[in-house]
């Protein structure tokens, strides 16, 4: 049974709650991280995103972006929960990778060797140098900031869904979800850190 | 329709007090009817967020913004709200105040059974005579009606169920309690309690006291170090109503619950000078419903049972019932939240810790205590804070570039970062205020509160202090990067609203007697935070609970002697 069956059980279960909004949340929940509403990324977008989030976290001896689901994951992010100045960044970002290699080594980035997107990337991330997070005035409360460029949008993103994703929690880093007591450690008991 | 059904006591509201009233109450044999405005939420069943995964967490975790801002403002920007807690706060656009931009009040509520025992800090810690005499010492507010003596035993009482872990210190401004085993600190937070004792000579540092057990007792479990606590604790490791008050209340076959049950007003009879019903509007048909009882306990939160007793107008309360002092809805007050300071402990990159502690590290009171009163401000604070080391989430944003050498370096955990953030007292003020906007209703056709209350500058002043010492703290343990931070949240943000219905002796200048029973109306008790006199510093449930429990000591024994 999956999680999403199991929930359906648990609202039939709970009679009169079955139509509540908790129920409703805990299965777009499963939705929120699979199913995307309305497909808008072209073959090239996914693609680039795909290569993208490989590059900045690659299979090493643990799974990588790709094996972990991670260019799905950004794709939703970018289609559903983006803002339209958020995804306009995003998608600026994708074709300014483009212009580069274009302009650089007369190739798309697709088209370019794994060198050259190299240096394509790490120019977008020069490109973030002058950005300066605006202030956060009150620590309990997180604030999503729709103009940072693209490079930290894509690695955030990469990121979120990385190690948030079975693999990355689990076989990347280290997860335990009822650890029954807190305690020192020595770090080199453990070798990672807790994912969540 | 009107149902005159009869219970010895009614109970409104069910979280922390209301749950304590409803147990203490049905526990002395009285048939209690408990009424909760929210839906019910089944312990355990309906904690449909423990335990989800990182990977089943929609959005990787990101908040659902459309929602949030278009349904709840107010309650997202709550530390622990997403989607394995949403379920169990207020619906900001269902559930409406009246929000005036230039003074924001901010009010955190839950909507459900529990109230916001299933959302709460955890944090409990006794108040001492340094605050229920401040108010008569400095001239702010009036005299509390009580001193310690009179709530010790109480608190002795209450702490004993409730599960509290912590450590005993010996302050007088801080009386130890009945703790269990208290949680452990870990190896960076000891270097820093040893640096603060040695460096001052009347600051410490000891692990949060909290109401979560470290010991399997009273039928429940103890902490499993999961973490997010809000999502509901299946084990009862954390005292709620669900895990605690509401299953002792109902072993004694004495209590009926009703939810979904929003309480309008209180009837008022002139001849018998008692509350003679509590008129309910059913959350689901809407249907209006009248219950009789001899007694009636308002625990439905300072600013839900103030709310009540303002609507409650009669030729002899004009202005709100019991309210012949008109004090009612007056002297609100909040801690202030959101000052203190962080640094980087640059050392101890082999150690790291096991477990997701629910609790951190305290630095109780020490500024103005008796002897050493000199601080440009009145009264004090106290820090909660901890050391952890910086996790992915923290780090990705520092870790420069991308590829094997960034995922490397993500595979061990950043830096230790220490924190202090200070929980200010908040004067008790006239002006600081409550009020209801007839103008504007509900659904349920009940006219909705509105504020008109700001920090002032005893506040201010303080939380400057606030800010420096913590900062000078951390530096002289050894942290550098040592940064300060500041907040611009509204009063409400720290979520402990009290007064509005504050304690004393003087009728004519207090809403309640010391037996928090109204001095106008003497069947009718208010036991949560709307009784507070003054604000102390320290975060202020088990002070509700005990008071709870005391009260309903009084008004049973006042019942059985007639003289109520």
């Amino acid at each position: 049974m999956n999680r999403r069956d199991l929930l359906k059980n648990t609202a039939i279960l709970m009679g009169g709650i079955a139509s509540s909004s908790v129920v409703q949340a805990m299965l777009s929940g499963v939705d929120g991280r699979v199913k995307i509403e309305k497909i808008i990324f072209s073959w090239d977008q996914k693609k680039m995103t795909q290569v993208l989030a490989d590059m900045i976290i690659p299979r090493t001896d643990t799974p990588g972006a790709i094996d972990a689901g991670v260019p799905h994951f950004i794709e939703l992010m970018v289609s559903d929960w983006y803002t339209e100045t958020e995804r306009a960044i995003y998608f600026e970002g994708v074709l300014a990778l483009d212009t580069y290699c274009e302009k650089n080594f007369a190739n798309n980035f697709l088209d370019s060797s794994a060198q050259q997107r190299i240096a394509a990337l790490e120019q977008a991330e020069q490109d973030t140098a002058s950005y300066k997070p605006p202030a956060n005035k009150n620590i309990a409360v997180e604030t999503e900031d729709e103009s940072k460029p693209f490079f930290l949008k894509i690695k955030e993103l990469t990121v979120l869904g990385y190690y948030t994703s079975k693999e990355g929690a689990q076989k990347e880093l280290r997860y335990d979800p009822m650890p029954m007591r807190y305690d020192d450690i020595d770090f080199s008991e453990v070798g990672r850190q807790w994912s969540s | 329709m009107n149902l005159h059904t009869e219970y010895d006591a009614i109970v409104v509201g069910s979280g922390i007090s209301g749950g304590w009233a409803a147990k203490e109450l049905t526990e002395k044999g009285l048939k209690v009817l408990m009424l909760e405005r929210g839906r019910p939420i089944q312990h355990g069943i309906d904690y449909v967020g423990e335990h989800t995964t990182p990977w089943d967490m929609p959005y990787g975790g990101k908040p659902l913004r459309e929602l949030y801002a278009e349904e709840y403002p107010i309650q997202s920007k709550t530390h622990g709200f997403d989607e394995t807690t949403r379920h169990f706060f207020n619906n900001d656009k269902e559930n409406p105040y009246v929000q005036n931009p230039d003074k924001p009040f901010i009010w955190k509520r839950a909507n459900g059974l529990g109230g916001r025992s299933l959302l709460w800090g955890r944090q409990v810690y006794r108040w001492s005579d340094l605050d229920f005499e401040a108010n008569k010492k400095d001239g702010h507010g009036i005299d509390w009606p009580i001193r310690y003596k009179d709530i010790a035993p109480w608190y002795s009482y209450v702490e004993k169920f409730v599960g509290v872990s912590g450590e005993k210190m010996g302050l007088p401004h801080l009386p130890d309690g009945e703790f269990q085993e208290p949680m452990k600190m870990n190896f960076v937070e000891r270097k820093i309690k040893k640096s603060i004792e040695e460096t001052y000579p009347n600051r410490y540092m000891t692990i949060g006291r909290c109401a979560i057990q470290t010991e399997a007792k009273n039928n429940r479990g103890s902490c499993h170090y999961c973490g997010p606590c809000a999502r509901g604790c299946s084990a009862g490791a954390y005292f709620s109503t669900q895990s605690s008050t509401l299953p002792a209340a109902q072993r004694t076959g004495n209590l009926t619950l009703r939810t979904d049950s929003v309480v309008e007003k209180l009837e008022y009879d002139a001849q018998t000078k008692k509350v003679s019903g509590v008129c309910v509007v059913d959350g689901k048909s809407l249907e209006k419903i009248t219950f009789r009882s001899k007694i009636v306990f308002l625990c439905a939160s300072t600013i839900g049972s103030t709310q009540i007793l303002l609507n409650s107008k009669s030729e002899h309360f004009p202005n709100g019932l019991a309210n012949s002092s008109g004090a009612l809805g007056r002297y609100l007050m909040d801690h202030t939240l959101g000052y203190g300071a962080y640094g980087i402990m640059p050392d101890d990159l082999e150690k790291y810790h096991v477990g997701n502690r629910p609790n951190g590290t305290y630095i109780p009171r020490f500024s103005n205590l008796p002897g050493d009163e000199a601080q440009g401000y009145l009264r004090g604070f106290g820090y909660q804070g901890g050391a952890r080391r910086m996790d992915w989430k923290m780090m990705s944003g520092q870790v420069k570039g991308f590829g094997v050498r960034f995922k490397q370096a993500l595979r061990a955990p950043g830096p230790w970062m220490a924190y202090l953030s200070g929980f200010g007292e908040h004067l008790p003020d006239k002006n600081s205020r409550m009020f209801l906007d007839d103008t504007q209703k509900d659904r349920f056709g009940i006219p909705q509160v509105a504020f008109d209350s700001v920090y002032g500058d005893n506040e201010k002043k303080m939380t400057l202090d606030m800010v420096e010492q913590a900062k000078a703290m951390l530096k002289s343990a050894g942290a550098t990067n040592v940064g300060s931070f500041v907040s611009d949240a509204s009063p409400g943000s720290a979520i402990h609203e009290m007064g509005t219905a504050r304690m004393g002796d003087d009728p004519k200048e207090s809403v309640l007697n010391r037996w928090n029973q109204a001095h106008d109306v003497n069947n009718l008790f208010v036991t949560d935070g709307a009784c507070m006199t003054s604000s102390s510093c320290v975060n202020p449930s088990i002070t509700y609970m005990a008071l709870t429990a005391r009260a309903a000591d009084y008004a049973v024994k006042a019942l059985a002697a007639g003289t109520i």
